[in-house]
């Protein structure tokens, strides 16, 4: 109970910094830009455009049933955040080094800065995003998707997928201060892991094995529930909505445990 | 308050080769099947205390663990062996300007840099005017750091950091900090910190000042205490011994 009650003050500590860290991330993003702030926004949606023109008029793809511009996009925000988030996150301590060797400051910080200045422009991105499901009313795309009171669960959908990344994050900065390679290893993975989520495709034009192994990818699961509640107005079940969280909670755990026990030694390894 | 009871602190100078492939094939044709590891012991046992108040001086030729040291006290490193017990909160100045940020203004800096150290925004806020003050750099607030000079920068660095009035002090040979004028008066700063009744732990090389503000000198070589005790006669006893 007191080391609980240690964390939370650790972090009442260092909030300020926290604030300070992700505000440096944000200045230097836009500095010299003239739409500055704004390309948060534009980008996402200028992105969004390509793909749905890429994926819908040129490859003709369609899920049955669905509007497959909308299928698309919460597939496209959602693992976007976690690949650009985990990536940050795995490079923010070695790309610290300077400072951890300076002076003391708990190191588990720079990972969740870098997930929640991710986290940010993911949440500019939900604006575009929330437009293009306000569009399919007036046709845009083949079937109207239909905003409805579900749509409160989806905080609690990104919450989780956003523990898991934290976690990830931990986990991954950790195992690079002694192993270089992972960040090389991991564009690969990541790669390969956008190709093996149902992003752009749906998962019944796999074979049977394979779709249930689907079930084991977190990143499937968070996609799945999202979408039930945006594209077919359905509650995710209970089951699911507990295997979430857990997800979220148990990576989180595993990542601050490993990086508990080893944060101690990176400074060997400067 | 601190206490140094029994510290080592070990360093594998082969780390950078550990995980290596290549080596990992050299070692395949040349047979060495365990390889000598380099070890460095840059602290051996040391132990010392220093009382509220007191202002401890640290001598030793060029690594002799001075930095290393401090860096065991101010929490960056843990020691191989030993404890550490620290009462207070500790203001480190081991490297100035720690974190800043070349793309960020001198303003937008001094709240990272603040932050990094531990300071509140609050209490920012209420001393931004000094630190400006302080450093005489009041035209190039809205200038990024990455077009100062380096006396500029080393100049806001050290009012960031002298702006506190910390339990514990630990300062690694910053005084000589800008310009003639500066100096004088980061010198005089240090001093007013120093003699307001703040623990300090203190590394420099120049005797002069350490006889001037210690009330306590500790002499390292290779990691080891070789003497502790009043001022003048050790500091006098290692000057001797390099120069003599």
């Amino acid at each position: 109970m007191t080391k609980v009650k240690a964390i939370f003050g650790n972090f009442k500590r260092y909030r300020f910094l926290m604030t300070q860290l992700i505000s440096r991330d944000f200045k230097v993003k836009y500095k010299r830009s003239v739409l500055g702030i704004l390309w948060s926004l534009l980008n996402p949606i200028l992105t969004m455009t390509v793909m749905a023109v890429v994926f819908s008029q040129m490859f003709r793809f369609k899920v049955e049933g669905v509007n497959y511009i909308v299928y698309l996009m919460t597939g496209i925000i959602m693992f976007n955040y976690f690949s650009a988030a985990s990536n940050a996150g795995m490079t923010s301590v070695v790309e610290n080094f300077p400072l951890i060797n300076k002076v003391y400051i708990p190191k588990y910080i720079f990972p969740i800065a870098k997930c929640l200045f991710v986290g940010i422009d993911f949440l500019l991105t939900l604006i575009p995003w929330l437009a293009i499901i306000a569009l399919s009313y007036v046709g845009l795309g083949q079937y109207t998707c239909h905003f409805n009171w579900y749509f409160l669960i989806l905080p609690y959908i990104f919450l989780c997928m956003f523990l898991f990344t934290v976690g990830m994050s931990l986990i991954l900065s950790c195992l690079s201060v002694f192993l270089r390679d992972v960040w090389h290893i991991y564009g690969i993975v990541l790669t390969l892991w956008n190709y093996l989520t149902p992003v752009f495709y749906s998962i019944e034009i796999l074979p049977a094995k394979l779709q249930t192994l689907m079930h084991f990818n977190p990143m499937y699961q968070f996609l799945t529930a999202a979408r039930s509640i945006v594209l077919y107005a359905q509650r995710p079940s209970f089951t699911t909505m507990g295997i979430l969280g857990l997800i979220g909670v148990g990576t989180l755990a595993i990542g601050a445990f490993i990086f508990r026990k080893n944060q101690d030694k990176f400074i060997y390894y400067i | 308050m601190i206490k140094i009871k029994n510290v080592s602190m070990k360093f594998n100078l082969g780390i950078e080769k550990e995980f290596s492939i290549k080596q990992a094939f050299i070692n395949l044709f040349t047979r060495k099947n365990k390889r000598k590891k380099e070890t460095f012991w840059a602290l051996k046992d040391v132990s010392f205390n220093v009382g509220k108040g007191e202002v401890v001086g640290l001598i030793g030729s060029n690594g002799a663990g001075k930095s290393t040291l401090l860096k065991v006290v101010s929490g960056v490193m843990k020691p191989t062996k030993g404890k550490v017990e620290v009462k207070g909160v500790i203001s480190p100045m081991i490297e100035l300007g720690a974190g800043f940020d070349g793309n960020l203004t001198a303003r937008e800096n001094i709240y990272l840099n603040g932050a990094i150290l531990g300071y509140s925004k609050k209490f920012i806020d209420s001393k931004f005017d000094e630190i400006v003050e302080f450093s005489e750099l009041r035209d190039f607030l809205e200038v990024p750091v990455k077009n100062f000079s380096s006396g500029m920068t080393a100049k806001l660095a050290f009012s960031i950091a002298t702006v506190v009035n910390p339990e514990i002090l630990i300062v690694d040979e910053i005084l000589s900090v800008g310009d003639i004028k500066f100096q004088e008066k980061s010198k005089h700063k240090m001093m007013e910190m120093i003699k307001g009744g703040t623990t300090v732990l203190y590394v420099s090389h120049s005797l002069e000042s350490i006889k001037d503000l210690c009330t306590k000198v500790v002499w390292l070589e290779h990691g080891k205490v070789i003497k502790m005790g009043e001022t003048k006669k050790i500091c006098e006893e290692y000057y001797k011994s390099q120069i003599g």
